[in-house]
C-alpha cells in the first residue's frame, strides 16, 4: 500500500537522490577511515584533562573532603565555584517539588557517582590520581533505593526539604466507574527494570574561552546544543551571547545526550577559572554508575473487557522512579506524566483512569530514553491485552483488531485527547499477523517441537506521537518548547548549497537525508549540499534532536527554505533568461523556460559576481534564506507499527531464541527507506535488550551493581535477528511531504511482543513472566515456582 | 616514561609512555590516530580493536609498552588496503553505520573474518563479530555487508588465511622487544604510604545485605566459651586478616581486616563496639570501617549465641555473621564471587574459633590473610564445609 | 578509567623473571596477555607497584607433546589452540573449548596460563582442563611443584599459587580413542561469563569418567565418584542413565542454594553428556 504523495516533487524523476530515495550516507566515509571528530578527538593547544572524585555512597552528609597539599590547586569542589547556581528543571505542573542540582556537591550526596570534587591534571590518567588522592569523609545516610517503599511514610528523605519522596502525582479519569461491572478483569502488577541508554561513545567536554570573541566554546557530545546553551548561561549567570556550543561528531545518543550535565558547567567555569582548554570524557564505569538512567517503571493495572474481548477500561497505578534529580530540560516527571497520557495506546476505550507518581530516590536522574515511557507502558498495556484474550477465549491478534482505532475514525482524538492524525491501525496487525503465520505456529503447538523447547507467538502494537511542539510541551511547563523549526539555506558562488539547521545527528543521517530534501526542492546534486548541524553560533536555534522530531521538523525548515530560496533564484532566472517571472519554473536544479535554462549556478554566480545583471526589483536577501516551520497541527504525527514474534524457549536452561521477527510499520512518507529501515533495525535491537538482556541492578544500600559491559549486557550480533519489515506509508495530513517522525518507535514494541511470545509459550505450563528483562534465571525460577506450587505440600 | 618503540601503520616510532599507557591511548593521544576509540576499556565492546602484528586485539587492555617492537595497524592504516576498501563499500551500500563510533573497531574485526572464515554463513558472522558492540544498527546491515563480501571473495576463489597469518605461539605483538622494558629506575613504583582511613564518627546500626549463619560444637562449657568471646584480642586473631590497632575497650575496638579478591586487596579500617548478654549467653561485634583506596566501606555484625549441649559440659556455638559493602568494591559485578570470598572467611573464622577453644593456636600465629594456602588445606576446607549453614541473600535475585 | 602508575619489567628468562617477582617488599603482578588483569588495572581494582610481563619468555611460548602428554607453555595463547597451532590430543576437545573463549581479539593475547592463574570460576580452562585429567606445573625460586588442576582453584579468584610463583606449563594427557568428551556452557550471549558449565571426559570402554560443573561462584567440582551419576555404572548407555536428581544433590550439597541456579547447572550438565554421547 504505497499512498499517492501529496507533494509535487520538484524534479519529477528525483534523480534518484530526492524524497523517497535509498541514497547512500554522505557521513559514511569519514567515518568509515577514521577520520570522524568526535569530542574526544577535539586537540587543542594547552588541553589539560579532568577526573571527577564521585560519591562513593547512595546517600550521605559531607562532613569533610580532605585534599592533599601537593593537588591543592589540581583539585576544586563546591567552595570554589562561587556564583555557579545549581541546575534547575521545573515543572509547571502542579504539585511538582522543585529539586535543586548542585553541580559539585553541596553537603549531601543524593546518589552513587555524584560529583563530589573535580580534578584537573595534563593527562587522564593523572587527573584519575589525584582523584583517587581525595579523600572523603562521609556520614552515611539510609538509602531511598525502592521507589514503591519510597513512598511509604516513614520512608528516608532524598530531598529533606520535602515532606515525601514525591516529585509530581497526577491524576486523570474518564469515567471509571461506568467499567467497574464489565465481566472480565484482569489485575497484575508489571515492572520493567532501569536502564542505562549506552551508546557506544558517552558524554564528552572540550570547554575553551576565546578571549577575541570574549565568548565560552563548550564541545560537547550533546542531542540539543542550543538547549545545552541556555542551560549553561543560566547556572553560570551569564548572557546566551557569550556562549557557544558545538556538537561534533557524536557517537550516538538515545536520550542520553539530551540533558544538561553538571559536568558541563564545571568545565564551563574551570576553563574560565583556569584559562585553559579543559576536558572530560565520560567513561564506560561512569555512565553506567554515576550518569543517568531510564526506564524503571511499575504498573498496578486493572483491565476491563465485555466477554467479546471488546476493553471497557482501564484502572492503573503507575510509578516511575526518577532518581534524585530533576534533569534539564525534561524535568523529573516528564516519564510518568506521559505514562498516563499514551497508557491507552492506539485502542478504543470507554473510561480509564490513571494515577502517576514520579518518585525521588537515591539514584541517577532518570531520562526519557528512545521510546521514553512508550516501552514500558506498551508492554505493560500489551501484556494485559493477552491475558484478556485468553479470559475471552480469543486469539490475542483478535482483541487487538476489535479494539484499535479504525481508519474511517481517522483523524481520531483517543480518550486522552491524543489526536491520531493518520493511518490503519487494524491493517498493520492483520498484516503481522499473517506475515508471523499464527496459524501454523498453533499447529507446530500442538505437535511440539523436536528439540523440546517451546516455542509461543506475541504481538504488540503502538502509535507514537512524534515531532509534538508547542501545544503539548506549554501543558508541560519545562524550560523547553518547541516552536517554529528553521533553517538556514544558502546558495554559494559556485552553486553549491548550503543548509544550517540547529538539531543535530548522532547517527540518524541528516546530513544525508536533509540533502535529500533540499534535491527534493531546488534539483541541486546532493553532493554538493553541505550541512551544518549542531552549533549555536552556525544554526538557528532549535530545541534540538529529541521525540523523533528532526525529520519532520528540520526536514519541513529545509524545505521552507529551500522553497523561498528557490523562488528568489527562479526570479533571477527569469531575468537572466529575459522572461517573465510567470514563465519560468525551477526542475532539476536549473531555471527553465521558453528560450532555454539557466543552471542555479549561473543565477549564484549573476547573484555573488555580476550583481549588474540582476533584476532591478531582486529581492535585496538574495540566495540566502531563513525560514522556520511548523505543521498544520503541532499535536504531533503518529507513526505506528506491529510487532510479532516467534520464540523458542528451552525451559531446562531459561533460555529464548528469537526465531522469526516481524514488523509492519507506517511511518508516512519515508524521506530515505534505508534510513528508516536502519532506525527500525537499531531500534529493535534496543528493544531486545531491554525486553531480554539490560538491568543496572541496585543493592538495598543504592549501590549500582554493574559497572562493567560485562554485567550490563547490551546486546550483540547473535542477539538481535535480522526482523522482516513490511512498509506502510500513510502519510500524515499535517506535514511537509507527509513524513511522520519513527527514530524511537522501532525501540517500543519489542519488549511486549517478546513477554507475550514468552508467555504464550509457557502458558500451559501456568507460568506467566510479568517483569523485564526476562533472563533465563527468571524463567527457570517462575517454571519451578509454578511447579511447587502444584505439588501437594509433603 | 619509557621510550616505546614500534611500528604504527607501517611507520617506525618511538616516543616516550608511561607503563600504564594502552596501546589505545598511545595511538589516539601520543600519535593523534584519533580513529581507534574507546568504548569501554574493559576489553568488552571491541570499538579500540586494531591489528596486533596482524591480528585483530584490544587496544583498550593492551599497553604500549607490552608492544615494543610489534607491529601495528590502526583504521587509518587500512585506508589504502583492499579488503577494507571492499568492506567499505558494502558497509556503505547496506547501511551498515549510523553514529560511527564503533565502525574503526567493527571494520578491523569485519576484516580479519573475512581472511579467515571464507565459508563463514551468516551465524559464523555474526558469532565472528560478537566481540564487537553496534549500538545504532541492530547489526543487519554489518552482518549483510560482512556476508556480501565473504560471498565475493569467495566467488572470485580467494585463498583463506585461517590463521590470519600467524605462524608463531604467544600473545600477538610480545616477543618483538629488542630488551626488557624500562631502566631499572622506573621499574617499580614506589610504595605509597598506606592512606590514612576516613575517621569513623559513630558505629551506626544497619541491616546486613548477606547473612551467613552457621553453627558448630566445642567441647568446653559454655560460661568458658563465653569468657573467651570477651577476649577481644583472641577473637580477632580468629578473624582472617584482622589486627588491632589499638588496645581493645568492648566500647570502641580499634582495628582492621584485609581482605584479598585474587588480585584486589582491600584494607578496612575502622571501629566495632562489643554488646554482650551474660544472662542469655549471646553477644554481638558490630563494626564498620573503610578502604580508602577503593572508596569502599564495609559494616558487619558478628552474633552468637551459645547453647550447652551435652548436660552443660559441652556448648554449641552458633553464629551468625552478616555484612553490607559499599562503594568501588560493592559495584563490582558478580557479586558471587564477593559472597564466596566472605563465605570462605567466615567458614576460617569459625574454624579458627573452634580450634581456639579446643586448646588449638588458629591457622596462622598472626592476623591470617585468606588467600588461597590456608584454605588449600583439604581437612580444614571438610570441617569448614559441614558447618556451612544455610546462606541467604538475594543469590541472583536481579539476574 | 586509567590505570594507577605501575613499573614494568620484562625479563627475557625464567629466573630472571621469578627474581622480579620475588622482590622484597615490592608488590608484583604477572601480567600476559593482561585479558583479565588490563581490565582489573584499568578499573583500578589492582594497583600494583610492579608488572612483571612474562610473553618475552621464549620456554613459556612452546608446545610439545612429550610422550603421553600434551606440554604447554603457560603463554600459549587460546587463538594458538583454536587455530591448530598446537598439537592436539583431546579428539579436538580443546579447540573447541578455545574457539568459544571471549572474543577472537582477545583470544589473539589472551593466554592459558594466564586465564587459570586469575582463577576465575566461570572461565572456561578452569573446568574443561580439570576434566580432561590436566596437571599444572608451578615454579618459583625455591623449585617446582606440580598440582592436578582440580586441585589449583580453591575458591572465587583463588589459586594455589604461592607467593612468588607462577604457572609455567600445564600437561595435558593425550585422549584414549575411546574416551568421549563433551563442553557445555550456558551464557547469555557468546563470550560473556559463563553461568554454568558442564565438562565431561567419558571412556565408556574403561567404564571411567571426569564430570566437571563449573561456574559456580566458587571453585569448580569435580564429581568424585562419577558413576554415582550414571546409576553406578559407566557404560555405553551413559547418555540414557544420566541421573539429574544427582547431580542436583551434588550442586545442594555444594553450597548452591538456589534451585533455579541448579535446574540450569544439571541441564548445562545433561547437555555436556549428550554431546560426549553424540
Amino acid at each position: 500500500m504505497r499512498n499517492e504523495r501529496d507533494f509535487s516533487s520538484a524534479d519529477g524523476a528525483g534523480a534518484g537522490q530526492g524524497v523517497g530515495a535509498r541514497l547512500p550516507r554522505k557521513e559514511d566515509d569519514r567515518l568509515m577511515r577514521g577520520r570522524g571528530q568526535f569530542v574526544a578527538d577535539i586537540r587543542l593547544a594547552g588541553l589539560q584533562d579532568v577526573a571527577f572524585v564521585r560519591s562513593p555512597l547512595a546517600h550521605a552528609r559531607i562532613r569533610a573532603i580532605d585534599v592533599p597539599e601537593r593537588y591543592r590547586a589540581n583539585v576544586f569542589t563546591a567552595a570554589d565555584l562561587t556564583g555557579v547556581n545549581p541546575i534547575r528543571a521545573v515543572s509547571g505542573l502542579p504539585g511538582f517539588k522543585i529539586s535543586e542540582q548542585p553541580v559539585l556537591a553541596v553537603g549531601k550526596v543524593r546518589q552513587v557517582g555524584e560529583l563530589v570534587a573535580m580534578c584537573v591534571a595534563p593527562t587522564r590518567a593523572e587527573a584519575e590520581d589525584i582523584a583517587a588522592a581525595v579523600t572523603l569523609d562521609l556520614e552515611e545516610l539510609p538509602a531511598v533505593h525502592d521507589m514503591r517503599k519510597a513512598r511509604e511514610a516513614g520512608s528516608a528523605l532524598v530531598h529533606e526539604e520535602w515532606v515525601d519522596n514525591v516529585f509530581l502525582e497526577t491524576n486523570f479519569e474518564v469515567d471509571i466507574s461506568s467499567a467497574l461491572d464489565a465481566p472480565i478483569k484482569v489485575t497484575r502488577e508489571i515492572s520493567t527494570a532501569r536502564q542505562c541508554m549506552s551508546p557506544l561513545e558517552g558524554r564528552g567536554v572540550v570547554a575553551t574561552f576565546d578571549q577575541r570573541l570574549d565568548q565560552l566554546t563548550l564541545y560537547s557530545a550533546a542531542q540539543m546544543p542550543h538547549i545545552t546553551r541556555s542551560g549553561l548561561a543560566e547556572c553560570l549567570g551569564m548572557e546566551q551571547g557569550r556562549i557557544r556550543v558545538v556538537s561534533p561528531d557524536v557517537g550516538g545518543g538515545f536520550g542520553h545526550k539530551g540533558i544538561l550535565l553538571p559536568e558541563e558547567v564545571c568545565l564551563s567555569w574551570l576553563t574560565m577559572h583556569r584559562g585553559h582548554p579543559v576536558r572530560w570524557t565520560e567513561d564506560r564505569r561512569e555512565h553506567l554508575t554515576a550518569s543517568s538512567n531510564c526506564r524503571e517503571h511499575h504498573y498496578r493495572i486493572t483491565v476491563y473487557a465485555d466477554r467479546d474481548g471488546r476493553l471497557r477500561g482501564i484502572d492503573c497505578e503507575a510509578t516511575v522512579d526518577s532518581g534524585a534529580y530533576s534533569s534539564y530540560p525534561f524535568s523529573a516527571c516528564l516519564e510518568a506524566a506521559q505514562v498516563a497520557s499514551i497508557l491507552p495506546g492506539p485502542y478504543l476505550m470507554p473510561a480509564y483512569r490513571c494515577r502517576t507518581f514520579s518518585v525521588a530516590t537515591n539514584k541517577c536522574p532518570i531520562l526519557p530514553y528512545r521510546g521514553v515511557a512508550r516501552s514500558g507502558v506498551c508492554f505493560a498495556l500489551e501484556l494485559m491485552l493477552d491475558l484478556v484474550a485468553v479470559e475471552a477465549g480469543l486469539e490475542p491478534g483478535e482483541v487487538r483488531l476489535r479494539n484499535l482505532v479504525r481508519p474511517e475514525q481517522m483523524p481520531f482524538d483517543n480518550i486522552t485527547k491524543k489526536h491520531f492524525d493518520s493511518g490503519d491501525y487494524p491493517e498493520a496487525m492483520r498484516r503481522a499477523l499473517a506475515s508471523i503465520d499464527v496459524e501454523g505456529v498453533r499447529a507446530r503447538q500442538r505437535n511440539g517441537e523436536m528439540d523440546g523447547r517451546r516455542i509461543g507467538v506475541g504481538v504488540s502494537i503502538y502509535c507514537e506521537q512524534a515531532a509534538h511542539g508547542t501545544s503539548v510541551y506549554s501543558g508541560w511547563g519545562i524550560p523547553m518548547v518547541p516552536g517554529h523549526e528553521q533553517a538556514s539555506a544558502r546558495l554559494t558562488p559556485d552553486g553549491g548549497l548550503e543548509l544550517r539547521v540547529g538539531v543535530h545527528s548522532h547517527g540518524q543521517s541528516m546530513e544525508t537525508t536533509l540533502a535529500q530534501v533540499a534535491h527534493e526542492m531546488l534539483g541541486v546534486d546532493t553532493a554538493k549540499v553541505r550541512l551544518i548541524l549542531g552549533d549555536t553560533a552556525m544554526t538557528p536555534y532549535s530545541t534540538g534532536t529529541w521525540g523523533s522530531r528532526s525529520m519532520v521538523m528540520a526536514g519541513g525548515a529545509v524545505a521552507a527554505a529551500c522553497r523561498e530560496l528557490g523562488e528568489r533564484a527562479r526570479r533571477i532566472g527569469a531575468k537572466l533568461l529575459q522572461h517573465d517571472p510567470d514563465a519560468v519554473v525551477l526542475q532539476n536544479g536549473e531555471v527553465r523556460g521558453v528560450n532555454g535554462s539557466v543552471t542555479l549556478r549561473e543565477i549564484a554566480h549573476t547573484w555573488y559576481r555580476r550583481p549588474q545583471d540582476l533584476p532591478v526589483d531582486v529581492d535585496p536577501g538574495g540566495l540566502e534564506v531563513t525560514s522556520g516551520y511548523k505543521p498544520q497541527r503541532d499535536s504531533g504525527t503518529f507513526s505506528y507499527a506491529a510487532h510479532a514474534a516467534l520464540v523458542a524457549v528451552d525451559c531446562q536452561l531459561g533460555e529464548i531464541e528469537i526465531l522469526d521477527y516481524v514488523i509492519v510499520e507506517d511511518g508516512g512518507t519515508l524521506v530515505n527507506p534505508m534510513v528508516v529501515d536502519g532506525q527500525i533495525y537499531g531500534g529493535l535491537a534496543q528493544g531486545i535488550g531491554t525486553a531480554l538482556y539490560e538491568e543496572m541492578p541496585f543493592d538495598a544500600a543504592g549501590q549500582p551493581l554493574a559497572t562493567t559491559l560485562a554485567d550490563y549486557l547490551l546486546p550483540g550480533p547473535t542477539e538481535v535477528p535480522a526482523p522482516r519489515l513490511d512498509h506502510m506509508e500513510t502519510p500524515s495530513p499535517y506535514t511537509q511531504f507527509g513524513m511522520k517522525g519513527i527514530g524511537e518507535g522501532g525501540a517500543i514494541a519489542p519488549p511486549a511482543a517478546i513477554a507475550n511470545a514468552v508467555n504464550d509459550a509457557l502458558r500451559p505450563l501456568g507460568v506467566e513472566l510479568m517483569q523485564s528483562p526476562i533472563t533465563p534465571y527468571r524463567v527457570v525460577e517462575a517454571i519451578l515456582a509454578r511447579r511447587d506450587a502444584e505439588r501437594p505440600a509433603a | 616514561m619509557s621510550m616505546v618503540a614500534l611500528t604504527v601503520n607501517q611507520r617506525a616510532v618511538r616516543t616516550p609512555a608511561e607503563p600504564r599507557t594502552s596501546l589505545a591511548d598511545f595511538v589516539r593521544d601520543k600519535l593523534d590516530l584519533t580513529g581507534t576509540h574507546l568504548g569501554c576499556e574493559h576489553g568488552v565492546c571491541g570499538a579500540c580493536t586494531v591489528l596486533v602484528d596482524g591480528v585483530p586485539a584490544r587496544s583498550c587492555i593492551t599497553y604500549a609498552v607490552a608492544c615494543e617492537g610489534a607491529d601495528i595497524t590502526t583504521i587509518e592504516g587500512l585506508d589504502k588496503d583492499a579488503v577494507t576498501s571492499e568492506l567499505r563499500a558494502a558497509f556503505t551500500r547496506e547501511h551498515a553505520l549510523q553514529c560511527g563510533y564503533c565502525t574503526p573497531g567493527m571494520l578491523v574485526s569485519a576484516r580479519d573474518l573475512v581472511l579467515r572464515l571464507p565459508q563463514a554463513d551468516e551465524r559464523a558472522i555474526r558469532i565472528g563479530l560478537s566481540g564487537n558492540l553496534c549500538r545504532c544498527t541492530g547489526y543487519v546491515g554489518i552482518v549483510r555487508a560482512v556476508q556480501s563480501v565473504i560471498e565475493a571473495r569467495r566467488a572470485r576463489g580467494v585463498a583463506a588465511e585461517p590463521d590470519g597469518g600467524r605462524k608463531i605461539l604467544g600473545p600477538a605483538g610480545s616477543g618483538r622487544s629488542e630488551h626488557d622494558g624500562p631502566g631499572r629506575a622506573e621499574r617499580v613504583r614506589p610504595a605509597e604510604p598506606a592512606p590514612p582511613a576516613t575517621p569513623v564518627a559513630s558505629i551506626p546500626d544497619f541491616t546486613p545485605t548477606a547473612v551467613f549463619t552457621q553453627q558448630f560444637s566445642v567441647a568446653h562449657p559454655p560460661a568458658q566459651v563465653f569468657a573467651m568471646f570477651d577476649d577481644i584480642a583472641a577473637v580477632a586473631a580468629c578473624l582472617p586478616g584482622a589486627s588491632l590497632t589499638a588496645p581493645p575497650d568492648p566500647a570502641r575496638v580499634e582495628g582492621a581486616i584485609r581482605v584479598k579478591l585474587g588480585p584486589i586487596a582491600a584494607t578496612f579500617s575502622g571501629f566495632a563496639r562489643v554488646e554482650r548478654n551474660p544472662a542469655d549467653m549471646c553477644g554481638r561485634i558490630v563494626g564498620i570501617g573503610n578502604d580508602r583506596r577503593s572508596r569502599s566501606t564495609t559494616q558487619g555484625e558478628i552474633q552468637y549465641r551459645l547453647v550447652p549441649t551435652g548436660e552443660g559440659a559441652a556448648t554449641r556455638v552458633e553464629l551468625s555473621i552478616g555484612y553490607t559493602l559499599t562503594g568501588m568494591l560493592a559495584q563490582v559485578g558478580r557479586p558471587g564471587l564477593v559472597r564466596d570470598l566472605a563465605e570462605r572467611l567466615i567458614a576460617e573464622f569459625a574454624g579458627n574459633l573452634d580450634r581456639r577453644l579446643s586448646g588449638a593456636a588458629p591457622a596462622g600465629a598472626d592476623p591470617v590473610e585468606l588467600d588461597g594456602v590456608s584454605l588449600a588445606s583439604g581437612l580444614l576446607r571438610a570441617r569448614v564445609a559441614r558447618w556451612l549453614g544455610r546462606f541467604f541473600s538475594n543469590k541472583d535475585g536481579a539476574a | 578509567m586509567k590505570p594507577a602508575p605501575f613499573g614494568y619489567v620484562r625479563p627475557r628468562d625464567l629466573p630472571a623473571a621469578l627474581a622480579a617477582l620475588g622482590e622484597p617488599e615490592v608488590s608484583a603482578r604477572i601480567i600476559a596477555g593482561g585479558q583479565s588483569l588490563g581490565p582489573m588495572l584499568n578499573l583500578r581494582l589492582v594497583e600494583p607497584q610492579l608488572i612483571v610481563d612474562i610473553t618475552g619468555l621464549a620456554e613459556l611460548k612452546q608446545a610439545e607433546r612429550c610422550g603421553d602428554e600434551l606440554v604447554l607453555g603457560a603463554c600459549v595463547t587460546h587463538a594458538d589452540i583454536e587455530d591448530g597451532r598446537v598439537p592436539d590430543v583431546t579428539g579436538g576437545a580443546m579447540q573447541r573449548v578455545a574457539g568459544s573463549i571471549a572474543y577472537r581479539a582477545v583470544r589473539n593475547r589472551g593466554t592459558v596460563g594466564g586465564s587459570l592463574s586469575h582463577a576465575d570460576p566461570a572461565a572456561d580452562w578452569v573446568s574443561a582442563l580439570a576434566a580432561f585429567g590436566a596437571k599444572l606445573t608451578l615454579r618459583s625460586l625455591a623449585g617446582s611443584r606440580t598440582l592436578a588442576m582440580e586441585a589449583f582453584v580453591v575458591g572465587a579468584l583463588e589459586s594455589a599459587l604461592r607467593a612468588g610463583e607462577i604457572v609455567e606449563t600445564i600437561h595435558i594427557p593425550v585422549m584414549p580413542a575411546s574416551a568421549h568428551w563433551g563442553y557445555f556452557k550456558a551464557c547469555r550471549k557468546p563470550g560473556e561469563f559463563a553461568h554454568a558449565i558442564g565438562a565431561v571426559m567419558i571412556d565408556p570402554s574403561a567404564g571411567t569418567a571426569r564430570v566437571v560443573i563449573g561456574a559456580i561462584d566458587s571453585a569448580p567440582i569435580l564429581i568424585a565418584n562419577p558413576a554415582e551419576l550414571f546409576g553406578g555404572r559407566i557404560g555405553g548407555d551413559y547418555k540414557e542413565r544420566f541421573d539429574a536428581r544427582v547431580a542436583d544433590a551434588i550442586l545442594a550439597k555444594a553450597g548452591v542454594a538456589s534451585p533455579a541456579h541448579r535446574h540450569i547447572h544439571v541441564g548445562v550438565l545433561q547437555r555436556a553428556v549428550r554431546e560426549a554421547a553424540a
